[in-house]
């Protein structure tokens, strides 16, 4: 098993993808944790919701772990997504397969390879954010932030947040086996279907069932407390959010084991 | 030496939806000889060799290798090395990690990738990406590939597609020898010409089909018949009327094919009948037509 996870964290690093959706998570991660930093507690416009100022524990980790897990998830998700589906644009599953023809130990290496990945991705965005949120927060006359309630614990569940992500990547790549069309509905869902979803379920008074939606469950994971829904218990979010990952994941070796190769 | 394993398919159906791939097909491949895969494209090799490999579920029957089946082998690329498709590779990893991936994934010493390389003739471009590589080059590529394990069995598809001249030469020695070794090596080709020269054993497929598992001296039938040129083509045709010899045909230049004689008995009742010959020679077998014969038919 070692072997099958090395020859897949070889296969992520000697092609060029990685860097590309590591340099696009980082500079999301940056992105969101600055603009976090510099707009919260400034008065809004009427009607909007003034954000909680950085003195608050709240502002902290939204500066820090949260910002950067909005800005990592999505990337890992499609490292995850790729590494799956690319296996069948190059067709070099038949390679992978003809090495290991006990494809369920591919799957679980794969998943293995990618949840690593994943925490390279978060703990290189957690640098990123500590840095640019940090250094926001300290010219604004706050300081670090760093005494803040429950801040490292959060930041070690986003880690993991973003972990799953890319595991709930190698599952959505093993029902749709179509590069393209796994990374687009993947991120349709998640940046369009799931957010109107949330507001127009949360609009129907209908928070018991939108909590249980994967960004959601995530958010849970990390941000306990209620912001437009009632979310999960944070380990119940973060139970729900490994869930989704190894259900898709675990439908996907099902899959892959039986299905024909040609 | 390097002892082979036998490969046997048993009765092995494979259906795509209704379209029946391959239709109770059963041969054996022996150690220590190059066996040619032979049958138009389209007459179920590749489906073939996809279940031996065991990428592809058989509808019906068996492929074994030395009695197991390839999923349940201890060491899979240490028994058999294949290579199916010179394009399944991903065209941005480079040869040498390519490699290196799949040793990494066998336990096998990831320097041997470095040796295949060299092996193949690709130590100066392994740090290259593939996607830069001619189809020669990948063909080279996909060999070392089916090397990487030092196998005991070894299953080329097409392999000789996209290489010059001179690498065919070349791949030619490389399977007798890895034959000569002990080894199993079978060897696909739509083409039979190019594995002529290879290959000790043949299995000829059409539309799925065994055709004919042999030598392939045994497809050959012998001497066709007798070309004679003549300036009075008649004469000749009258001359060999009512005998067991017959004119059976003719080409452009007017060379005409005797059939039922051989040229000592054409020569003899052309000379009887006083008809001036300008050519006299035995046709030569012609093994690519039995072929074409054999295959008849197929899917394109």
């Amino acid at each position: 098993m070692t072997g099958l996870v090395r020859a897949e964290l070889k296969k992520i690093t000697s092609t060029r993808l990685w860097w590309g959706l590591l340099i696009g998570a980082l500079g999301f991660a940056a992105l969101q944790s600055l603009v976090t930093a510099v707009f919260s507690g400034v008065e809004a416009g009427a009607g909007q919701p003034t954000m909680p100022g950085l003195d608050t524990d709240e502002a902290i980790r939204a500066v820090y772990p949260m910002a950067m897990f909005t800005g990592t998830y999505m990337f890992a998700l499609v490292l995850g997504i790729t590494g799956m589906t690319g296996e069948y644009r190059y067709q070099t599953i038949t390679s992978t397969f003809l090495v290991s023809p006990r494809r369920h130990r591919v799957v679980t290496a794969k998943i293995l390879a990618h949840a690593g990945m994943g925490v390279v991705y978060a703990l290189l965005g957690l640098l990123v954010v500590l840095v640019v949120g940090g250094t926001a927060m300290a010219v604004r006359g706050y300081g670090l932030g760093f005494d803040a309630e429950r801040l490292w614990v959060t930041m070690g569940l986003a880690v993991a947040a973003v972990a799953i992500w890319a595991v709930v990547g190698i599952g959505i790549g093993t029902l749709v086996r179509n590069q393209v069309a796994a990374i687009v509905l993947a991120i349709l869902f998640t940046f369009l279907v799931e957010p109107l979803l949330t507001f127009a379920l949360a609009a129907a008074e209908m928070d018991w069932l939108v909590k249980w939606l994967p960004s959601n469950a995530s958010s849970a994971l990390m941000a306990p407390g209620e912001v437009l829904v009632d979310y999960l218990d944070w380990w119940v979010g973060g139970l729900v959010l490994l869930a989704y990952g190894l259900v898709l994941a675990g439908v996907g070796v099902l899959l892959s084991v039986r299905r024909d190769v040609s | 030496m390097r002892e082979g394993k036998q490969v046997d398919v048993v009765g092995l159906t494979k259906m795509f939806g209704a379209l029946k791939a391959v239709d109770d097909l059963t041969f054996s491949v022996n150690p220590g000889v190059v066996t040619g895969f032979l049958g138009p494209n389209g007459s179920g090799k590749t489906t073939t060799l996809r279940c031996v490999l065991g990428l592809l579920r058989p509808t019906a029957g068996t492929a074994t290798i030395g009695g197991l089946a390839y999923r349940d082998l201890p060491e899979p690329i240490g028994t058999v090395g294949a290579s199916l498709e010179a394009a399944s590779f991903h065209p941005g990893r480079s040869a040498l990690a390519h490699l290196q991936v799949m040793a990494m994934g066998a336990g096998i010493d990831p320097a041997r990738a470095d040796q295949m390389l060299a092996q193949v003739g690709l130590s100066e471009v392994a740090g290259k990406r593939v996607g830069g590589y001619s189809l020669g080059m990948r063909q080279r590529l996909a060999l070392a590939t089916a090397l990487l394990g030092d196998p005991q069995v070894l299953i080329l598809d097409e392999p000789a597609n996209g290489l010059d001249p001179a690498g065919i030469a070349w791949l030619r020695q490389l399977l007798r020898a890895l034959a000569a070794e002990g080894r199993t090596v079978l060897v696909s080709s739509h083409v039979l010409s190019e594995v002529q020269q290879t290959v000790d054993q043949v299995v000829v497929l059409s539309r799925g089909r065994l055709v004919h598992q042999g030598t392939l001296a045994e497809l050959d039938r012998g001497p066709r018949g007798v070309l004679v040129r003549t300036p009075t083509p008649e004469r000749l045709r009258d001359a060999l009327h009512g005998g067991s010899m017959k004119v059976v045909g003719s080409d452009e230049s007017g060379l005409l094919r005797v059939a039922g004689g051989t040229t000592e008995q054409v020569g003899h009742a052309a000379f009887e009948a006083g008809v001036e010959l300008h050519e006299l020679a035995v046709e030569p077998s012609d093994l690519e037509r039995v072929f074409l014969e054999l295959t008849e038919g197929s899917a394109q």
